[in-house]
């Protein structure tokens, strides 16, 4: 019946578990895979088999059956594409032997940085904040803050300074 | 420590500039030790890692509808089959007389005491009361939206070309709206609740604002009305009437709990105004027939006999 709430064949109960897991789902897949565009890939397909076995699934299973689809969807591509990984991390470890492309992000390390940034001095705080998290331009954050484009520039610079010292060499 | 860190700093803006990605990894290279530039590097790595996991997810939520309108079709094959043998058998039919004109006929209905909702091809929405059937041409549907119904249903329909619903009592035809369309027994009522709807009927156009509703009881005049709820009331599992012979309201009864009801001893055109829920047949009945001071009484299992 349309009016069941435990209905996932029903596309307002789909959304409101899409809006439930999906931020979950895709942090998940990106810390597997490192690459955001797959991480949005596959979290799409896991939705996409959710809706196709709709009628099967047990609603108070629905996240550990879109968590454990997206592990096999991740395994899938990691078993097809191996052998060509392999090949292009030997590539580019031959190529870049002075600049790391490749920084594996923790969740660990992510952690670190929020508790870096938490901890900032108030004045840099505010600046590091208005521009990544508003994602106000320096110019915009100077005339906000009636200070000149250099100062903002500066406590940005500076806050960056604190955090890799908070943070440590990785 | 922070306050000689401040002094040295204290001219210097270049990170900020890297970060913002008006100087390059290479530049920057050349200002800070190589531990230094990977750190620096993993953060600003890390601090766009965080903005994508912090942007909102609809934009994704609309490929996945997407990913699933593309799967569509095989999609409605396999619905079909839950909803009983009689249904699919005469589905089978269907396909192979279809097949033969290379143009297949897609029907979708419900049972009686049973609702379903239905994504067509331009994921328009439809869902189906109890009793209800829906019909369309796969082939003929991008280019033209006609969708035949029996029983009721409420649309839902994706902006687009004109989208038209056939009944045998009229046809109706929105762009891209809400409406819900009851066309049962000689019953004909259409609610818009969003957008424009133009109902045709005799020849005549009747165009149709949010919460205008137009109904044609068997044969009579025309009557318009307003509603105030938002939805058709049944989708939350209820069925209001507004002045309607009784006899329609007996016919939505056995629809909503698959029973019969013997109305041979009363009078099935007094007018009835009220609603019954759909999850209790007890309340239902009572709700209905107290009001109207009818006497019900149950004849053997899923019979009823008014009097």
């Amino acid at each position: 019946m349309i009016k069941d709430l435990n209905n996932i064949c029903n596309q307002k109960v789909f959304e409101k578990i899409y809006h439930a897991y999906a931020k979950d789902l895709k942090r998940f897949l990106y810390f597997k895979t490192q690459d955001m565009d797959l991480a949005e890939d596959i979290m799409q397909d896991a939705f996409v088999k959710l809706w196709d076995n709709c009628g099967n699934v047990n609603y108070d299973k629905t996240k550990s059956f879109l968590f454990t689809v997206a592990k096999n969807l991740f395994l899938n591509i990691k078993k097809h594409e191996k052998v060509v990984l392999n090949h292009q991390k030997y590539q580019l470890r031959k190529s870049n032997d002075e600049t790391p492309e490749y920084l594996m992000i923790e969740k660990e390390f992510l952690v670190k940085i929020e508790d870096a940034i938490a901890s900032l001095p108030e004045k840099q705080k505010e600046v590091f904040l208005m521009n990544r998290m508003e994602k106000k331009k320096y110019k915009e954050i100077a005339e906000i803050l009636g200070i000149s484009v250099k100062a903002v520039e500066k406590r940005m610079h500076f806050a960056l300074v604190i955090m890799k010292d908070k943070i440590g060499n990785v | 420590m922070k306050e000689i860190k401040n002094n040295n700093t204290e001219n210097e803006s270049f990170l900020a500039t890297w970060l913002a990605g008006d100087i390059s990894d290479k530049e920057l290279k050349n200002l800070v030790s190589e531990a230094d530039f990977i750190a620096y590097k993993k953060i600003k790595k890390g601090l766009l890692v965080l903005d994508s996991f912090e942007q909102p997810l609809s934009g994704s939520f609309v490929k996945i509808q997407d990913k699933i309108v593309q799967k569509k079709e095989r999609k409605q094959k396999r619905q079909n089959l839950g909803w009983g043998m009689s249904i699919a058998a005469s589905l089978l039919v269907l396909f192979g007389l279809f097949s033969m004109f290379n143009n297949s006929e897609i029907i979708i209905g419900t049972a009686n005491a049973e609702q379903k909702t239905i994504f067509l091809l331009d994921g328009s929405e439809v869902v189906l009361n109890a009793k209800s059937e829906i019909s369309y041409y796969k082939e003929e549907w991008n280019a033209n939206r006609v969708v035949k119904l029996t029983g009721e249903a409420f649309f839902k329909v994706k902006k687009g070309s004109t989208f038209t619903v056939k009944t045998a009592y009229g046809d109706v035809m929105v762009l891209g709206t809400q409406f819900n369309v009851n066309a049962i027994n000689d019953y004909f009522q259409v609610t818009c609740f969003e957008g424009k709807v133009k109902v045709i009927n005799n020849q005549k156009d009747y165009i149709l604002n949010p919460t205008n509703s137009y109904r044609k009881i068997n044969g009579n005049a025309f009557e318009e009305f307003n509603t105030s709820t938002p939805l058709p009331t049944w989708i939350n599992g209820e069925s209001n009437f507004k002045s309607v012979p009784l006899k329609y309201v007996i016919f939505a009864i056995e629809k909503q709990y698959n029973i019969e009801i013997d109305a041979n001893n009363i009078n099935g055109s007094q007018i009835f105004t009220g609603s019954f829920s759909h999850n209790n047949l007890e309340i239902a009945l009572a709700s209905v027939f107290r009001t109207m001071n009818i006497n019900y009484n149950k004849k053997e299992k899923g019979i009823y006999i008014l009097e």
